[in-house]
């Protein structure tokens, strides 16, 4: 069966090594941008099977790549995790109107805990 | 290029929407409309003083009062404004302080998270039994941080009104159970029996879950924590006409007499807290009473030192 792909778009590199370096033991194809605009090309260019998109971002930040994403009729169908930190009534309200599939924590996730909501969106037992 | 700097200004100045977003108020709370309100009342008053002296046959009277009152409703009305408008900058400041105070240091709280979670599932066979332990406790002093610093953010939101619920129905029961399913670990621990009841009727409520599921844990531990080795924390339900009661009762070292009216206050601990050792920051109340009330309930105490102490919350059930 072949692999789902993720592309992780956080601009912490320690985070997004954690989250790499798990995912691809669970058995995912990963990628990864720096940036919002990177990863809003990113996006577009590879078709990842899902995204983990982080809010506070360089260049770009995550509502800016939710809102893109979701606009193009070709990746709109992309399910998209908002992986972040800012927890106020209003981030998440404003990400899950924009399209978001779901809203975690970092801080408040493990890893495994992540990697299971990854697989019940992707429908992966 | 002056007609331009007006036509900015005047649209800056009367986009009355765009300032009301920027300084997170409400329209009729904005500077641009109280300028016009003032503008409106100066006219109203200079027609006013108009009509009062035009039977005078001064002029000079006339335009020194008309003079007056507008430098007076100026003077005051430009202070009134520019000061609402400094205290909606300095609100909005702190909002956003706390947001990025959140993101900020919850950040290297999932830094340290992610990182002893994959050393120890990924690594355990490479880690000596003793190296775990350490990274258990390092793991342990991660999840206090993270619980302070959730309890800061929480006041910090508290004291500007902005503690958001999000409200769902709940059955009280299942929340008590849970907590006390997370709390049983540490009562073992400690040598504290800990027992619960909950009434046959249901007991559903509209509340914020994981808000309360805090509560419940709060009060729980708090009574764990200050009752001796082989005491006893029991947690009752009753369902009453309209409302659900808690009671969390304990036969601890209670809370001295003196400290009483002192229990809900931030950053208090009672000496019993210190004598005992006990962990905490003196928020957990404070916080507790804030959601309780916040939800529509009430949270009081009774305590007797050395006797024990029982803690109640009431919340009001939704009617089916």
């Amino acid at each position: 069966m072949d692999k789902k792909k993720i592309l992780i778009i956080e601009d912490d590199l320690v985070l997004k090594n954690a989250l790499e370096e798990f995912l691809t033991s669970e058995g995912f194809d990963v990628s990864f941008a720096i940036d919002g605009q990177t990863g809003v090309e990113k996006v577009i260019s590879d078709k990842p099977d899902l995204v983990l998109l982080d809010i506070v971002l360089p260049k770009k930040d995550g509502y800016e790549v939710l809102k893109e994403v979701k606009e193009n009729k070709e990746t709109t169908h992309i399910p998209i995790v908002l992986l972040t930190n800012l927890g106020g009534v209003a981030d998440v309200e404003k990400a899950l109107e924009l399209g978001a599939t779901t809203y975690l924590i970092k801080a408040d996730y493990k890893l495994n805990e992540v990697t299971q909501k990854i697989k019940e969106i992707l429908n992966i037992k | 290029m002056y007609l331009h700097k007006f036509r900015k200004w005047a649209y800056e100045g009367l986009n009355l929407k765009k300032q009301a977003e920027d300084l997170n108020i409400s329209v009729w709370q904005s500077p641009g409309f109280l300028f016009i309100v003032m503008g409106l009342i100066i006219i109203a008053a200079m027609w006013g003083i108009y009509f009062a002296l035009k039977n005078y046959d001064s002029p000079n009277v006339l335009v020194i009062s008309e003079s007056s009152v507008v430098v007076m409703f100026l003077t005051i009305g430009s202070f009134v404004i520019s000061s609402i408008e400094q205290v909606a900058r300095a609100n909005k400041m702190k909002t956003e302080f706390v947001s990025i105070a959140s993101h900020q240091l919850k950040t290297p709280i999932a830094e340290i998270n992610w990182q002893i979670e994959l050393l120890l599932s990924k690594f355990p066979g490479g880690l000596s039994e003793k190296q775990q332990l350490l990274i258990g406790q390092i793991a342990h002093s991660s999840q206090k941080m993270a619980r302070l610093v959730d309890d800061l953010l929480d006041v910090a939101r508290i004291d500007q009104g902005r503690l958001a619920l999000a409200k769902e129905e709940v059955d009280l029961c299942t929340l008590v159970n849970e907590a006390i399913i997370n709390q049983r670990p540490f009562s073992i621990v400690s040598g504290v029996e800990l027992k619960s009841s909950c009434p046959v009727t249901s007991s559903k409520i509209l509340v914020d879950k994981k808000r309360i599921g805090v509560v419940l844990d709060n009060l729980l531990s708090n009574a764990i924590k200050y009752t001796e080795r082989q005491g006893v924390v029991e947690v009752f339900m009753e369902t009453k006409e309209s409302s659900v009661q808690v009671c969390i009762r304990d036969n601890g070292v209670g809370i001295p007499r003196n400290e009483q009216s002192d229990i809900f206050k931030k950053f208090f601990r009672s000496n019993n807290s210190l004598k005992n050792n006990a962990d905490g920051t003196g928020l957990g109340l404070y916080i507790a009473k804030n959601i309780i009330e916040q939800s529509g309930g009430k949270l009081w105490f009774q305590s007797i030192e050395n006797i024990g102490s029982e803690f109640f919350f009431s919340l009001p059930t939704v009617k089916s």
